[in-house]
């Protein structure tokens, strides 16, 4: 059973891990390993990904209350992913991580791509909505000092996040159908994919307009009631 | 039947993931070796209508579609290649183009397969026994969260339903459904939050936290477990070898170009065929052993 | 031997000036049956937490707990996790896993057990509750009574020696209920089981209790040995309403006899004291003059979906203008189907529905629910919408339209803050203010005591005279017995049984008041308290004076 013991390692791949090794895993994956980027990338990102919960989250003491908000805020955006237009999955992850922090932004994210995927199927994509997923949980966590104090920037990070996860799912698109990475055929493809980008952004920030005031003082009110 | 099924969890990840590992290590210009390719397809398609028999038929013609779609939509954007069979507003069609796309299209329809049956196998309780070996607390999240989901569909459902019976819930118009729907979720997350907090509640309650959890589970590791995990092991670092080595190696461009073959070449093809279709012998297997088992009787 | 020991304890919820919990001192023996009543909102759940160390709610607490000796304070978490376990009111929430069988590990894996021990000790409480057919279902597929036993079995699994229940039947029929209170007393004898519980519904759990604790408004009324507290408690009237009906009818005759607490005791109270010349009360006719029929259900099939099994069979049957109508049935007959069919939020695929002599289709949208038609659905917390109570009635209580009762002491309090009681009573008023001509209510006294019951019973009454039509699913017979015009009996998605309450019960041998019970070998339709006691009045002069 992998476990890290010392704490600050476990800090300092917290931090190292999404930001340093993952992209640098991707970068190499397409560049240097141009034969099998795909499979290379997907399973080294899904690795890191567990070894980053299994150090930050196995460990350290996670208070009961903590632990079932994510699970409570996951399962919801697993429901919400069923309503047609919304998706809020973003929306959900994104305010957890605002008001809960951002080890619990990547989990909701991660565990609301994976689990919804038992109903709309598991298939080599579940890493990469995973790994997009999580990133927006985990930076809306760092970010969290902003997003709190105007709803301006909240929806802007909302909306921004929607256009990213759109962008990194174009992106294993392009390797799923093993067309050699060229930036050509990365722009052809965010082209086509517009209009879908642009929805999502929408549906964003029409969620994070219309949720994300009562949702936080929800959350601020069960915070305040139960102490989490 | 399904016998294969009945394997510990573990047992089928691992076998999984070597079989779908190679399927997609296939999956680039250089190995995109025919013969692996329908080995694994033909492997994919095995196990899956084994598993299912008649049902689900349809799905097939759809993924049928999709394979003669993705074959004939290379060619037409993809004009590398020597033969060239005929020229459609002087962009020329070639062969090499028409099989590379036959090719990938067999990838990756066998690799949707493959996670097809996967997807079948590796129930959600299957993931969390594996998951609960590596991390017990990650797992015990998933499993609140997968108990939850049904739980949150017929709330939400409830909710509605009492909202319309007060007359406080309307769908006429877009804006009265967003505004309906809006409201709904909000009781929802109420709701969920403080049940959740009821459940927290009944976790401290029966010591949650004290100290290091164990994972409980139902699965045990038996012989025949072991016996399938190594097989698979091996096959799978021959074939990794093999591919690797660049025994197998198959070029479409400029034109169609491969490896002579050699003793390596053979041994991955065989070893590639064994773990394709190792799922199929079990099933078959079984069903024989109960044939003969009920002619005694 | 004495177990636990509570010395004055007091509290207060944070922002709450009056205290939920006033200075109550009281001690527990080894193997007692302790049921705790009360009524509504007066601090038993809130007195069961204190008991448990990890639920102590926010809030400022005095006082100490002793567990075998020791101040619950200092002992270890594992101990205290161990050894005292908790069952809350709602099955549904307390479950944390997705599959039966890691529920019933859970508490073990908390600590840490190997996988054999838990192997065994699972396997063990899984026969000893007889579950071994549904073990390796997922949870979302059981009944409300499999839940609740769910719950206890994995609270028993970590072989607790003090076992605490906040109304673990609420939610349940009378046939299960009385099932899960068996199964306790079989196991507060088998393992001689400390058994603290709250309950509203007394008639099956004071039987099977040795001690009786009554409190009031925070405060500790009696507690005692409970033939004693019983006594004590005679001529008090809050507390009489909700004694088992042995009890309600014993204390209106002033005897120098011991109580009978028991039905058998009943039975042969009144076989001695009372010689049985008269057996039947004239009964007041019920007026046959032909009403016209408000809601109307002719040959109605429904099913959730095209592969489930039909929820809703030929259900077939009329209800008239200004009438209560109440329907009983089992777990999961399908009772809170037929409202929501009624209410048109679901739509049968077979028969017609008929609304104030309208099909209920040809209404338009939402036309159906202003002032005509208005349901209280099972679970009341999904029609809160506000953060507080004030909001919630604001949010559609018209300035003219005036409550039945008064919920203002309550007005700044979150709707999830209140008591179970509380929170049936909220959603009442906001279903009332709609001011329907028909008004379905599920299950709406759950959780109620027995004096709030009555409150409902007088204002549905209130209600029916000014014309308006009360159709309400009920696991309360007595309830229905006392202030229905008219009980149904569902079963299997049909009604199979109807009729004015004293026939309709006097008809069921095991789906019938306690009353209708006991004086069934000796009366004739007898089905309330003060039906029996008029009849036996009749019945004195001759008997033991
Ligand atoms: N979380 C809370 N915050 C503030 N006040 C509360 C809270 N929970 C309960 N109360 C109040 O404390 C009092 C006791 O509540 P409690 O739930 O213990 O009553 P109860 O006897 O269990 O009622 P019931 O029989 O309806 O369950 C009530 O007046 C209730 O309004
Ligand atoms: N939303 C739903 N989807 C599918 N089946 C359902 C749904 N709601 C109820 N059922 C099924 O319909 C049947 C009747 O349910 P219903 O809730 O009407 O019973 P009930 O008489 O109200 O039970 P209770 O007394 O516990 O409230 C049950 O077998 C239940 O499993
Ligand atoms: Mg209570
Ligand atoms: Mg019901």
């Amino acid at each position: 059973m992998i476990t890290i013991k010392n704490a600050s390692v476990r800090n300092a791949l917290r931090i190292i891990i999404p930001f340093a090794l993952i992209p640098a895993i991707i970068i190499m994956g397409v560049y240097v390993f141009k034969e099998n980027s795909y499979m290379f990338i997907s399973v080294g990102v899904i690795i890191l990904s567990l070894i980053l919960f299994i150090s930050g989250f196995e460990k350290k003491k996670t208070g009961t209350r903590r632990l079932i908000i994510v699970a409570v805020m996951t399962a919801l955006s697993v429901v919400g992913r069923f309503i047609p237009v919304f998706k809020p999955v973003t929306a959900l992850t994104v305010i957890t991580a605002v008001y809960i922090g951002g080890e619990a932004g990547f989990l909701v994210g991660t565990m609301s791509a994976l689990i919804s995927n038992f109903w709309f199927g598991q298939g080599p994509w579940t890493p990469f909505q995973m790994f997009a997923w999580g990133m927006i949980g985990l930076v809306g966590g760092l970010l969290s000092k902003y997003l709190k104090k105007s709803k301006a920037a909240l929806i802007t990070y909302g909306v921004a996040a929607g256009i990213v996860y759109s962008f990194i799912m174009d992106f294993w698109a392009i390797i799923w159908n093993n067309e050699i990475i060229s930036i050509e055929a990365y722009l052809a493809s965010l082209l086509t994919a517009i209009p879908y980008t642009v929805i999502y952004a929408i549906s964003n920030m029409l969620f994070f307009a219309l949720l994300a005031k009562p949702f936080g003082e929800k959350l601020e009110r069960v915070k305040l009631k139960y102490g989490v | 039947m399904k016998a294969f099924d009945n394997y510990n969890p573990i047992t089928i990840f691992i076998y999984f993931a070597s079989v779908i590992t190679i399927g997609m290590f296939c999956l680039n210009p250089v190995t995109m070796n025919p013969l692996i390719l329908f080995l694994s397809l033909s492997g994919a398609l095995t196990t899956y209508i084994i598993r299912n028999r008649m049902s689900g038929v349809k799905s097939h013609f759809f993924f049928l579609g999709m394979f003669i779609l993705l074959a004939v939509i290379n060619p037409l954007f993809n004009h590398n290649g020597v033969t060239v069979l005929l020229i459609i507003n002087n962009n020329p069609i070639t062969l090499e183009a028409l099989l590379y796309g036959t090719a990938s299209a067999a990838a990756i329809i066998s690799v949707i397969y493959w996670f097809r049956s996967f997807s079948q196998i590796m129930t959600s309780d299957k993931l969390l026994y594996i998951l609960g070996n590596i991390s017990p607390k990650f797992a015990l999240i998933l499993s609140m969260t997968l108990r939850y989901v049904p739980l949150f569909e017929n709330q939400t459902q409830k909710v509605i339903q009492a909202q319309r019976g007060l007359g406080l819930y309307s769908d006429t118009d877009f804006m009265s459904r967003v505004r309906g729907g809006t409201r709904v979720f909000s009781v929802m997350v109420t709701w969920a939050l403080e049940n959740g907090v009821v459940t927290s509640d009944s976790m401290t309650a029966r010591g949650y936290g004290i100290t290091k959890r164990t994972f409980f589970s139902i699965f045990k590791f038996r012989k025949k477990d072991i016996a399938v995990t190594v097989a698979s092991l091996i096959l799978f670092a021959i074939i990794l070898t093999g591919v690797i080595s660049g025994a197998i190696n198959f070029r479409f461009y400029p034109e169609i170009s491969h490896a002579q073959t050699t003793a390596v070449s053979v041994i991955t093809y065989i070893a590639y065929g064994l773990l394709t279709f190792l799922p199929a012998a079990i099933e078959t297997e079984e069903e024989i052993k109960w044939k003969y088992l009920k002619s005694k009787i | 031997m004495e177990i636990l020991k509570i010395e004055n304890l007091t509290f207060s919820y944070p922002l709450c000036e009056e205290k939920a919990i006033e200075s109550i001192s009281f001690s527990v023996d080894r193997g007692d049956f302790v049921t705790v009543c009360g009524p509504t909102g007066c601090g038993k759940s809130t007195l069961m937490r204190l008991l448990k160390k990890e639920l102590i709610p926010l809030g400022e607490m005095s006082g100490k707990v002793y567990y075998k000796g020791r101040d619950v304070q200092t002992l270890s978490e594992k101990e205290t996790a161990c050894s005292i376990g908790f069952v809350a009111q709602r099955p549904e929430e307390q479950i944390v896993t997705d599959k039966v069988w890691h529920e019933l590990a859970f508490g073990l894996e908390n600590m840490g057990m190997p996988q054999d021990v838990i192997r065994r000790r699972v396997s063990e409480m899984t026969c000893y509750f007889g579950i071994e057919d549904w073990f390796e279902k997922s949870v979302a597929e059981l009944s409300g009574g499999q839940k609740q036993l769910l719950n206890l079995a994995s609270v028993m699994v970590m072989q607790p020696d003090i076992l605490i229940l906040d109304e673990p039947t609420a939610q349940l029929d009378p046939i299960a209920a009385s099932d899960f209170i068996s199964t306790l007393s079989k196991l507060n004898r088998d393992l001689s089981l400390t058994v603290i519980i709250t309950e509203h519904r007394l008639e099956e759990i004071i039987p099977v209790s040795n001690k009786l604790f009554a409190m009031e408004s925070g405060k500790m009324l009696k507690y005692g040995e409970t033939r004693e507290t019983v006594k004590a408690l005679r001529n008090n009237a809050v507390f009489m309403q909700g004694m088992p009906a042995a009890v309600r009818i014993f204390s209106s005759f002033d005897l120098s006899l011991p109580c009978p607490l028991t039905a058998r005791e009943g039975r042969e109270f009144i076989e001695k004291n009372f010689d049985n010349r008269v057996s039947e009360l004239e009964t007041p006719l019920s007026n046959t003059e032909k009403k016209d029929a408000v809601l109307e259900f002719s040959d109605v099939y429904f099913k959730y979906s095209k592969e489930m099994p039909d929820v809703l069979r030929g259900l077939d049957f009329k209800v008239y203008k200004g009438e209560i109508f109440c329907i009983l049935g089992g777990n999961g007959s399908g009772k809170s189907t037929c409202l929501s069919v009624a209410a048109g939020l679901r739509r049968q695929y077979s028969g017609t529905v008929r609304v104030l002599g309208k099909k209920i289709k040809d209404y338009k949208k939402n036309e159906l629910y202003r002032g005509c038609i208005s349901l209280l659905p099972q679970d009341v917390q999904t029609v809160f919408l506000k953060n507080t109570v004030k909001e919630e009635l604001e949010d559609v209580v018209s300035k003219d339209h005036t409550l039945p009762y008064d919920l203002s002491e309550l007005n700044d309090r979150h709707p999830y803050d209140i008591s179970g009681g509380q929170q049936q009573l909220l959603a009442l008023a906001k279903v009332l203010s709609s001011a329907p001509q028909i008004l379905l209510l599920d299950e709406p006294t759950k959780g109620l005591d027995a004096y709030a019951k009555k409150e409902i019973g007088v204002i549905l009454q209130k209600l029916a005279q000014t014309g308006l039509t009360v159709v309400c699913v009920t696991h309360d017979v007595e309830f229905a017995a006392e202030w229905a015009d008219r009980c149904a009996m569902f079963f299997r998605g049909e009604i199979t049984s109807c009729g004015i309450p004293s026939e309709f019960f006097a008809g069921n041998n095991f789906y019938t008041t306690a009353v209708n019970r006991m004086t069934s070998n000796y009366y004739k339709n007898i089905t309330t308290v003060s039906d029996a006691v008029k009849i036996m009045r009749l019945n004195m002069n001759g008997g033991a004076e």
